[in-house]
Parts: C-alpha cells; sequence; structure tokens
C-alpha cells in the first residue's frame, strides 16, 4: 500500500519559497495574496510496517527543529490549495534520492515498481481569489503542463482525510519490445515512413539509402546475419546520424550566394570547411598551444607545462523554449559532459550562460507557450541548479532581450575543463578504441527520455504515458559520475570517453566504433528506467547523464570496483570490434547491421541559396534626431534600459567561487555590484596562472548586416578579455551560431535566401577576423531554426524569427593573475584616457533603439588598427601601466564612464572635445555611438609618460581624470559643461529595473 | 622528524569542495586525503589514521530533502559511532557549509553535555528566498572555546548557499550564547552586528550566528567558506589594493586546527 507523507515548515518560521510566489502573483498578475505555504509531499509506492514509516518520517524527513510531518494530510489553512506533481516518466531527482535514503535506512532495497514520487501543495490564503485566479497561478506560475500534473481544490472541496489523495504516476507500457522492418519498395514508401515515425529524414537522402540496402552484396551480407529490409533500429540510427543536429548539414552545405547590389556570384562549398576548418588548421600550425581541436566534444590548449585546459560552447534552445527549467538543466548539465569526454577525460572547473528572451513585461497579444518573464525565471533557476549542484563556478554570463526571441528563446552554455597533459604517462588528449575493448555505458538509466528531440506531439499524453521529450538534468547524478571518471581515468583504466547527448548510443557508440572499425552491441544489457522499450527506443534515447567508455577487458574488474564504490551505474553493453559493420542484437537476435562506413559516403549535399542585398539598397538610413538638451535624465535613463541595466540577481544566484580559484569575479568594485568586463579563475590552485574567459553577442547590428555584427562580437569578446590583463597572443574562440532558418520557401520562409546570406557574410567575416588575429575557432556548434509560430488575438499564427546571432567566447592563459585589472576607477586623481576612435556609429545602437529607430551606421572593426592597438594594450598591462580597463560596449562612452564610476564609488571629469575621433559630430554621437575597438583606461599620474609612451602614434588620449567628488561630469566638444549627475543617481536607475528580483 | 597532522575530507555523492579544502589544509602544514564517504564507511579508510575529520561544501544526496540531510542519516548510521570515539580521543571535526548542515543533523552540534546525538539546531531555507553567493563579515567570538578560530576577532569570507538560516529553540539559543559556542556572526564591515540586516546577515539567521562549535570547542561548522580564501587574489576588492594584498585569512582557520593537532 503507499503511503504519503506531508511536509512543512512549523507556523512560526517564515516560508520563503511560500514568499516567493506571493511576490511572483503580485508582479505579474496583480494579485493580492496573504500567505503561502508550501507542503512538499512524497508518495512512497511500497508496503512499510508502522516502524518503518516512523524510522522514514523521523529520521529522515523531519527536522524536529524545524518542520511538521504526517502520513495524513497537515491541517494547513487554506483558500485555495494547489497541488503540482510530475507527469510519468519525467525524471523526479528528489524521488530517486529518497529511494536511496529510505532504503539505507531500513535495510531494505525497492523492487522494480515500486518507488517514491514527490510532489508540493501550495496552501494560499487570499480574500480576492477566485478559481481562475487560482487556475492562473497553477497553470502559469507552479506548473508547465508538458512535465506536471496540477490540482486545485477550494476549501470547500477539500476532505481533511484524503487530501489530495494517493497520485502515483508510474509508466506502465505493457508492450513487447519490438523490431519492425522497413519495407524500402519505393521513395514515396519510405518517405511516408519517416513522416508517420517523425524521422525526419532528407528526401535526398532517401535514394542513398534505398540504393544501399538493395545492393546484392549487402543483401547477402545481411541475409547470413539473418536481416532483409532495414529495420527501424537501422533507420533511426541512420535518420539521426543525418540529421542537422548531428551531421551540420547546414554548415557543411554547398552555397549559391549572390549580391544582388553588385550582381557578384560566387559558390561556397561547406561554410564550415571554408571558414571554420581551414583557418584554424593553419593557426595550429603557428600556435604551439593549441593542442586538439576539431575532432572532440571539445577543444584543448596548453595551460602550463603540465596542464591542458578545454572548452565548449552549446545551445539548448528548443527544449528551454517549452520548458524552461528542465530545458535549461538539462543544457548545462549536458554541456558539462563534453569536456568530461574531450580526451581521456577532463576536470569541469567553469561554465557560463547567455539567455536571449522575449521582453521581460511584453503585454502584446502574441501568446507564446510561456510568457518571456516566465521563461527567463525558469531558465535562470535551471542554469542555477545544474550549476551549482555540479560543484562549477557559473562566474559569467548575459541576458539579451529583444522581440525576435519570442517565437524561440535562446539558452546558450559553456563549459571549461582542466586536464593533467599526461594520463598513465600517455598523452591525455589522445583517445581510441580497439578492437575487443569494451562498451561500457555509465551514469543514468535510460527512458523515453528525449527521443526525437522536442518534435513529439503533446498529443499523446495519457496517464500513464510518459512525457518523454522534455528531460529534468540531475547534477547528482553526474556529479558523482564525474568524480568517478576522472579517479579511473587518473588509474588508466580508460582507453576512449565521449558522452550520450543528442542520438543516444546511436551517437556515442556509432562513432567511437570508427576508431576500431565496428561494433557488437548487446542491447538487452543497456540498463531501462522501466520495461517495454523497443530495441530502436533504447539505441536512440537520450535519456541523460551518460558516459560511453572503452575498456580494456583487463581492466573491467577494476573499472566496475571503482563505479561501485562512487555509486555510478555502469554496465557493459557490448563489444568493439574490426568487423566493419554495425552490429546491434537483442537477446542474440539480429536488431541492425550496417557497414561502419555507409554515413560517410554518397549522401548528396544540401544546397542553398543566398541573395544578399545591401543596406542602401534595403532602404536603410540615418534617422533625423536632434541634440538632446538634457543629458542628466538621458544617461540615467540608458543606463537603467532592459538590455543594459544590472543583473545582480542573476550573478547572485550562481556560485562562482566553488573551487577556490576565483580571481575576477562577475560583480566587481568598491560595492562589488557592477559587472567585470571578464573573469578569471585560478584552475590549478598549486599555480599562480589564470584562465581568462569572457563571451559576447550583440545581435542587434545584424538588422544592419550580419558581417559587421560578427566582427563587433568578435571584437567584443577580445576587448573583454584584454581588459582584465588577458594576453591578445593567446586567445582561443568559440562560435555559437543561433540563425533562423535559411532554406528559402516562397510561403513558408519567403526571406529565406537573405538569412542564408547573412550566415555566409557572418562566417567568412569570422575566418577573416580571426586568422588575423590569431584566433583558433577551440570549438563550435550551430542551432539552425530559431523561429517559432505564435497564436494571436484571431486565431491566426504568426512567425517570429530571431535576430540573426552570435554568442562568441573567448579564452586564455595570463601567466601571472596579480596582473590582473578590473574596471572600477581606483582612486582620485588618475587619469582618464579613452583608447579609440569614436566614429559616427549609432546604426542598431542603444541610442536609436530607446527612439525606435534601426538607423545605417553600424559600428565597423578595423582590424588591423586594433591589432596595433590590442597589442599595446596587453604591453600596457604586462607593465602594470593600468590602474582600470573597461571596454566600451552597448550603449557607447557615457553608458561606461558611469559604471567605471559606479564600480570605483568616485567621480569623473570627462571632457568630450578631447576624445578621440575623427570629426567632432556632436556630443549624443561622441557619448553613445557603439564604435568598436575602445576602451577607458585610468592611469595613475606618476605613470603617464610611461602608458602615453606605449600608445604613442595611435588614438589615445587623456580626456579627464577621476575625482572624489561623486558626480559625473562631462563638458561638450564646445568645452561648455553638458551634465552633472550624481554616482548614486546613476547607481540608483541601473539596479532600479530588476533590484527587488535580489 | 614529527609526523605532520593528517587530515580525512570527506568526498563523493555530490560534495564538491574537495580539492579546495585538501589544498587549504596542506597550506596550513597538513596532509590532506581526499576520501570517498563509502571508503569511510566500509572502513577502507580507517578514521583513526586522521586527526581532524572535515565535512565540506557541495549538495550531499542533491540536498533534495534538506541540506546535509541524507548525509547526516548516511554517517550516522554507519559511522556515527567511531566518529563520537574520533572526537572523544581528542581529535577535531570541522563542518562547512553543506557539512555545517551535515553535522547539525547529525546532532554533533551543539554537542551540549557530551551529548553527540541530538538535533537541536537546524538550518533551513534563507529568508531572501534565493541562493546566494557573496562575501560576509564575520566577527569572531575571542572568547569561545573554538580551537579553529582562536586569536581571531574578524573575517572576510565567502557564503553561498541555500539553506543557511540557523534556526534554535530560544533555551536552546541562550545556551549557545552562554556557553560561548557561537563562535562567528555575520556583521557590518565595521564589525558592528548585523542585526538581521540583508544582506550583511545573508540568510535571516537568529541572532546572526554563521558558525557554532560543540562545548570542546573541537567540533566546529560555519556556512562561509574559509577554503575559498586561500589566496589573496579571492577577496573580492583585492584588485583594488594591489600595494597591500589582503593576507589569505580563510587559511587561519586551518592553521589553528594544525597548532592545536601538533600541540
Amino acid at each position: 500500500m503507499p503511503h504519503r507523507l506531508e511536509i512543512a515548515l512549523k507556523p512560526d518560521l517564515l516560508d520563503a519559497e511560500g514568499r516567493q510566489v506571493q511576490k511572483k502573483a503580485a508582479a505579474y498578475f496583480n494579485m493580492d495574496i496573504a500567505s503561502v505555504r508550501c507542503v512538499h509531499i512524497l508518495t512512497i509506492d511500497k508496503d512499510l510496517t508502522d516502524s518503518q514509516q516512523r524510522v522514514i518520517r523521523d529520521d529522515i524527513f523531519t527536522n524536529p527543529v524545524t518542520q511538521v510531518s504526517g502520513y495524513a494530510p497537515l491541517d494547513i489553512d487554506f483558500d485555495w490549495c494547489i497541488w503540482v506533481g510530475y507527469r510519468p516518466g519525467v525524471k523526479d531527482n528528489p524521488g530517486e534520492t529518497a529511494v536511496e535514503a529510505i532504503e539505507d535506512v531500513i535495510g531494505e532495497r525497492f523492487v522494480p515498481g515500486e518507488s517514491v514520487y514527490t510532489s508540493r501543495r501550495y496552501c494560499i490564503l487570499s480574500d480576492s481569489m477566485g478559481i481562475e485566479d487560482a487556475r492562473m497561478i497553477a497553470d502559469q506560475l507552479l506548473s508547465n503542463d508538458i512535465i506536471q500534473q496540477v490540482r486545485v481544490f477550494s476549501a470547500a472541496e477539500w476532505d481533511r482525510q484524503t487530501g489530495i489523495g494517493i497520485i502515483i504516476p508510474r509508466v506502465k507500457l505493457d508492450h513487447v519490445p519490438t523490431v519492425t522492418t522497413i519495407p524500402i519498395d519505393d521513395d514515396e514508401t519510405v518517405q511516408k515512413i519517416s513522416d508517420a515515425r517523425n524521422l525526419a529524414l532528407n528526401e535526398n537522402d532517401i535514394p542513398v539509402i534505398r540504393a544501399y540496402f538493395s545492393d546484392p552484396d549487402v543483401v547477402a551480407e545481411r541475409a547470413k546475419a539473418g536481416l532483409s529490409d532495414p529495420t527501424d533500429v537501422e533507420i533511426e540510427y541512420i535518420s539521426q546520424a543525418r540529421s542537422d543536429h548531428c551531421n551540420h548539414n547546414t554548415f557543411r552545405g554547398r552555397f549559391l550566394y549572390r549580391d544582388r547590389s553588385t550582381g557578384k556570384v560566387e559558390e561556397i562549398d561547406n561554410l564550415f570547411k571554408t571558414f571554420i576548418e581551414a583557418p584554424t588548421l593553419a593557426l595550429q600550425q603557428k600556435k604551439d598551444w593549441v593542442v586538439s581541436v576539431l575532432w572532440d566534444n571539445a577543444g584543448v590548449g596548453r595551460f602550463d607545462e603540465n596542464h591542458y585546459y578545454v572548452i565548449t560552447g552549446e545551445t539548448h534552445n528548443s527544449p528551454s523554449n517549452m520548458e524552461a527549467y528542465g530545458g535549461a538543466i538539462t543544457g548545462i548539465v549536458g554541456v558539462y559532459r563534453d569536456p568530461l569526454g574531450t580526451g581521456k577525460g577532463s576536470k569541469l572547473v567553469m561554465g557560463s550562460y547567455g539567455y536571449c528572451v522575449g521582453e521581460k513585461n511584453y503585454a502584446g497579444e502574441l501568446k507564446p507557450r510561456l510568457h518571456p518573464r516566465r521563461l527567463l525565471d525558469g531558465v535562470i533557476e535551471g542554469v542555477r541548479d545544474g550549476g551549482n549542484k555540479s560543484g562549477i563556478p557559473t562566474p559569467y554570463g548575459q541576458v539579451i532581450f529583444h522581440p525576435g526571441y519570442m517565437g524561440k528563446c535562446l539558452v546558450f552554455v559553456t563549459a571549461l575543463g582542466i586536464m593533467p597533459s599526461l594520463v598513465n604517462g600517455e598523452p591525455a588528449e589522445q583517445k581510441t578504441t580497439s578492437p575487443g575493448d569494451l562498451i561500457v555505458m555509465c551514469g543514468g538509466r535510460v527512458g523515453k527520455d528525449g527521443i526525437h528531440g522536442v518534435t513529439a506531439s503533446s498529443e499523446s499524453f495519457s496517464e500513464h504515458t510518459p512525457a518523454g521529450h522534455v528531460q529534468i538534468g540531475d547534477p547528482y547524478t553526474q556529479k558523482k559520475m564525474h568524480d568517478f571518471l576522472l579517479e579511473a581515468r587518473d588509474e588508466g583504466l580508460i582507453q576512449y570517453v565521449t558522452d550520450n547527448g543528442g542520438g543516444g548510443l546511436s551517437s556515442s557508440v556509432g562513432e567511437t566504433a570508427r576508431f576500431s572499425g565496428g561494433c557488437h552491441v548487446r542491447l538487452e544489457k543497456v540498463p531501462l528506467k522501466y520495461e517495454g522499450l523497443d530495441q530502436w527506443e533504447i539505441w536512440v534515447s537520450e535519456s541523460q547523464e551518460r558516459m560511453t567508455v572503452a575498456v580494456h577487458p583487463d581492466n573491467e574488474q577494476r573499472f566496475m570496483a571503482l563505479s561501485r564504490k562512487h555509486a555510478v551505474e555502469s554496465t557493459v553493453i557490448g563489444t568493439y570490434t574490426d568487423s566493419g559493420k554495425l552490429h546491434i542484437t537483442y537477446e542474440e537476435k539480429p536488431c541492425a547491421f550496417v557497414n561502419m562506413d555507409f554515413l560517410t559516403r554518397g549522401f548528396p549535399q544540401w544546397v542553398f541559396e543566398a541573395e544578399w542585398t545591401d543596406p542602401d539598397d534595403r532602404g536603410l538610413f540615418e534617422p533625423v534626431v536632434s541634440e538632446p538638451s538634457d543629458y542628466g535624465a538621458l544617461l540615467c535613463d540608458m543606463i537603467s534600459r532592459p538590455n543594459i541595466c544590472s543583473r545582480e540577481w542573476i550573478a547572485r544566484q550562481y556560485d562562482h567561487e566553488v573551487q577556490g580559484g576565483s580571481v575576477i569575479k562577475p560583480l566587481v568594485g568598491r560595492n562589488r555590484d557592477v559587472n567585470s568586463d571578464a573573469s578569471v579563475i585560478r584552475p590549478v590552485l598549486t599555480s599562480e596562472r589564470g584562465l581568462v574567459f569572457a563571451q559576447a553577442a550583440i545581435p542587434f547590428y545584424s538588422s544592419i548586416d550580419a558581417w559587421h555584427m560578427t566582427a563587433c562580437t568578435i571584437d567584443e569578446a577580445v576587448r573583454r578579455l584584454l581588459a582584465v590583463g588577458g594576453d591578445f597572443d593567446h586567445i582561443g574562440g568559440v562560435d555559437n551560431f543561433c540563425w533562423p532558418n535559411i532554406q528559402y520557401d516562397p510561403a513558408g520562409n519567403p526571406d529565406g535566401k537573405f538569412k542564408a546570406a547573412q550566415l555566409v557574410r557572418s562566417c567568412r567575416a569570422m575566418a577573416e577576423l580571426c586568422s588575423q588575429w590569431e584566433i583558433p575557432l577551440l570549438s563550435g556548434k550551430d542551432s539552425m531554426y530559431v523561429d517559432g509560430h505564435l497564436p494571436g488575438p484571431y486565431g491566426e499564427y504568426r512567425k517570429v524569427s530571431a535576430l540573426e546571432t552570435l554568442q562568441f567566447s573567448v579564452t586564455g592563459v595570463l601567466e601571472d593573475i596579480k596582473k590582473c585589472v578590473t574596471m572600477d576607477v581606483k582612486a582620485p586623481g588618475d587619469l582618464v584616457y579613452i583608447l579609440g576612435e569614436t566614429k559616427n556609429e549609432r546604426g542598431a545602437s542603444e541610442y536609436y533603439d530607446r527612439f525606435g529607430y534601426t538607423g545605417r551606421n553600424v559600428p565597423q572593426v578595423d582590424a588591423q588598427a586594433f591589432f596595433t592597438r590590442y597589442k599595446a594594450v596587453t604591453r600596457a598591462v604586462k607593465e602594470a601601466l593600468a590602474a582600470s580597463i573597461h571596454g566600451i560596449y552597448r550603449g557607447g562612452l557615457g553608458v561606461h564612464l558611469a559604471l567605471c564610476a559606479i564600480g570605483g564609488d568616485l567621480g569623473i571629469f570627462l571632457d568630450l572635445s578631447r576624445v578621440p575621433a575623427a570629426e567632432k559630430w556632436s556630443n549624443d554621437a561622441l557619448l553613445f555611438s557603439e564604435s568598436a575597438g575602445r576602451f577607458i583606461v585610468t592611469v595613475r599620474p606618476e605613470n603617464k609618460d610611461a602608458f602615453e609612451a606605449i600608445f604613442s602614434g595611435l588614438p589615445c588620449a587623456c580626456a579627464g581624470r577621476v575625482t572624489e567628488e561623486k558626480i559625473l561630469d562631462i563638458s561638450g566638444v564646445n568645452r561648455a559643461p553638458l551634465c552633472s549627475v550624481r554616482i548614486d543617481d546613476l547607481r540608483y536607475a541601473w539596479k532600479k529595473p530588476f533590484g527587488d528580483l535580489l | 622528524m614529527k609526523q605532520p597532522v593528517k587530515v580525512l575530507v570527506l568526498t563523493g555523492y555530490g560534495l564538491n569542495c574537495d580539492i579546495e579544502t585538501a589544498h587549504a589544509c596542506e597550506l596550513a602544514g597538513a596532509r590532506a586525503e581526499r576520501v570517498h564517504i563509502n571508503d569511510v564507511i566500509s572502513g577502507a579508510a580507517d578514521l583513526f589514521d586522521y586527526q581532524m575529520l572535515v565535512f565540506i561544501g557541495g549538495f550531499s544526496w542533491g540536498d533534495d530533502h534538506g541540506a546535509g540531510v541524507i548525509q547526516a542519516v548516511r554517517m550516522k548510521k554507519h559511522a556515527g559511532e567511531r566518529i563520537a570515539r574520533f572526537v572523544e580521543k581528542g581529535n577535531l571535526v570541522l563542518g562547512i557549509c553543506n557539512g555545517f548542515q551535515t553535522i547539525v543533523n547529525m546532532g554533533l552540534l551543539p554537542g551540549f553535555d557530551s551529548d553527540y546525538q541530538t538535533r537541536a539546531a537546524a538550518l533551513t531555507y534563507n529568508d531572501c528566498g534565493n541562493f546566494r553567493d557573496d562575501w560576509v563579515h564575520l566577527s569572531i567570538d575571542s572568547e569561545s572555546p573554538c580551537v579553529f578560530t582562536r586569536g581571531m576577532t574578524h573575517l572576510e569570507l565567502p557564503i553561498r548557499h541555500g539553506e543557511g538560516k540557523l534556526v534554535a529553540a530560544g533555551e536552546t539559543l541562550s545556551r549557545l550564547k552562554q556557553d560561548r559556542q557561537v563562535v562567528c556572526r555575520y556583521a557590518a564591515s565595521d564589525g558592528s552586528a548585523a542585526n538581521g540586516r540583508f544582506p550583511e546577515n545573508p540568510n535571516g539567521s537568529m541572532d546572526d550566528i554563521a558558525g557554532i562549535c560543540d562545548p570542546t570547542g573541537r567540533i566546529f561548522g560555519l556556512m562561509p567558506h574559509p577554503e575559498a580564501f586561500t589566496h589573496p587574489t579571492n577577496h573580492p576588492e583585492w584588485s583594488r589594493r594591489k600595494e597591500d594584498l589582503p593576507p589569505a585569512a580563510g587559511l587561519q582557520i586551518f592553521k589553528n586546527a594544525v597548532v592545536y593537532m601538533s600541540r
């Protein structure tokens, strides 16, 4: 008989969780709630004796000091009670740890079918709330129907004896695993099956697949293996491997590029090879610190003689858009498996985030699945729990608001790791599988999770069908696996390690078996969460927290013993071979028998038409705006805009100093409340070396030209790194492209050719700039369908596409962390230098956006000129001549001067007439232009000459000084006073928008 | 030659501050070993080979049922008796963050009248409703019997937790204060009491309590992370004081422990 245990805080204690609900209901829905008390519920689906029940309640789940509990419903007063529990098959992490604890305390194992399910009920007191309000809180604040079920009780309906009742969301499939054969008589039949099974096979791939399975030699071999027509396991395998997600067909496509403005036509065969691989390989020859790139789960650079660093970046957009918390936590925990699966394995040392969402206070008529503010709340919490519970610091990130992300949000997650250069005397970055090695799956179990990504239909829900397509990452299980694998690595027990992400075993085993030249997988060995999965489902399931490891048979015993010690499940599921075949069986019956090289030959390249029209021909122009007169109010307004203002509430929720190596934190300055340009960690605690990291995304410029968006984004990331003391000679890049669909379709995607041209231009700009600045692309990913169809008020659906977005991340090694510099001004009397020319470049700027304009003059990067300037910045840092350095980014000089002053809690006087500029157009151009390549540097008076000597001949001028009086005092191009704003007012404006979320 | 003090740093099951905690112990002159919880339970590692046991920060068992709760249940059931003897023999126990939560749940703290079984205090959800990472000022009771903080009056350290609010019954609090078992309190930057004010008191802890010890002073638990301040550049304002770098003050806690055990 199941038992339901309810636990709550004692009534006299503040219920912080309840208070958050109360605050959000007030802020989002303007609801007046007197109090919310949360009840945590464990439904234990297992027979228990009275004494077992008592022990479980008293020894584990009830704190005698703070909590009350009972197996009968707790008597807590409410007007409305909202119960929220998971749907069947959704990962219930607390339920799993409850099982572990109960088993330990009662000394009895749970048998299959027995389990613990956690849920919550919220007891709400409010005079004014009606049933509609209660429903709104239930559906729009407390639950997401994709993963959760909800019940709402009024006080009158509530039965004090039964409470919520006993709800058991157990998965019951009642299905005998079956391999199905796919007929391949003609293309049309295969296409129909592809559509029906949601395989998303490309129509051009179908003839290739049919030709292979009709080849007489193949037919004969397969007959010997007991197979005829392809099985669903095989077709699913091919479909996964050929997907754009796994195979990057877009980036490997052929682009027919036409410039409508000049008439020039050209063809680019394979963006990846042309613009990413070729320049990076060329740089690898020049840069001896580039250790391993372009083949493994992450790129590898040299940290010091004995250590390598590892970096990669990912996005998790579609799942986060459906279920923000689950998508984001799965995203961050997932990207952490990439460094863990790089080389023979690396320890995770840092993560970062980037969120792009619609306007937080959107009040328009479109109805996205999740309102942007709710989506952002969920995403922030998902990355928080994923990062914090993994014990990995999250010291850096950004949030961008733009209506284009209402269709689909972006969630960037980046991970850095560190590994010894030698493992057991062998190069740590190298690995291979050999015939005879065991295929071991470690970590979580396999369920229907993530099968076919998020395309699965939500209509198929019933009471006991698993809500498989949205997952919830489990950092606890993964942290145990992380610790285990690193110990196994150091004992030399790992031949190869890789993660199970997109495509599950199909990808991880399929790819690793290429090294040995084949494999034999016994699918019945794979541990399952519940019975009844078809063979193909086991093969392609994307259930999280799993790694695939090649282990030499001699090491099996030791590997498994270590795995047990760490409480990690590891299972031998097959053997690597040199048969040339991907061979899969289930209880000795054949499921798949495919040539290993089949996927690498004969599939047609995707083709895209790309058509570029330049901004003038698109009718873009500079707006006509006179110079403002009230600069004080304007500055305060600019600094409080959503894309500029303080996000302290996010940074403080993220553990940014676990592992003990924090050097430059996300918030710096006298009051530790201003964003630093970049973050620095000391990943090896016995060393004085540091790892610097920064990232940037400025998608707004894509509305003029994605070329300049790209160049400016890379430039910003680089300047951020330089500002804290990074070395211009050692910068590794990570590119994450998020683009709307670029495949032209006259009805569905009429501007597809333009978006394709933007992608070509973006890639080319990146290749040119990275070659000139010698930035190898250590890693990168692309996510190509950032579009959504949102319902409007009349039953219509409107397509909303994101801006063409590149997030560019940079990392580098610092020889001496004590040379690091922060952006806050340090002392009154220090001289304020402006480095780099300010041009009339306000196109797509924050300033124009304030007035609703786009403009024409997008900021441009002068690679050669900036190169010399950045070398000089590196020199100034090495000679310790700068007291503070800050790049001038979004919002322009005015905004960033203010931030430097707020950081130092001092004032600044600046004379705009002395700011380097080819022409002195106007004060507003100088203050709000977003020209690239610029810094604000403060210098102690005694370092004046040495500093100026380094920058002689470069656009660099002393334009002001730091003042004791806390005022931002600016004089205009005519040298007359322009504005005088109190730093406290600027700080207030900067913190106000999101200040109450802290 | 004198043997260095040996420290056992617990690891596994979602704990995560093992490397920096072991590093801090080593910098303080000890020999630290990171040992998996299961190796302590199984006896593969013998607790009595060590003079100090550290329950470290992290999210043991995901902290899904109250921070440190399951770790406490597990350790009490399988190693409770050994840990009691370990303490009785005059050795040291330090609990940091999740470790503090764990030893409070085990009943090692407050440990009134040599009772190391009873849960008399709790660490519960921060009043602010969020996990929080920030640096705090601590004022230290120099009259406390705590051996880890001897000679110290003030300390800056980072806190990083979602459940750090210390709650106890009135009589428990009075006794803690009376016996000088309240080792450190959240304070303003000038050392004056935070008086519950956010963010100086980051979690709403009763009486601003950040850490407590047992009556012997050899068991010490605190929410802030001394192992995260073992290098001057850990301090949030070090780049503003390059000429006069702040000392890595968190180390002193570990040094005091080593000095005490080497006496």
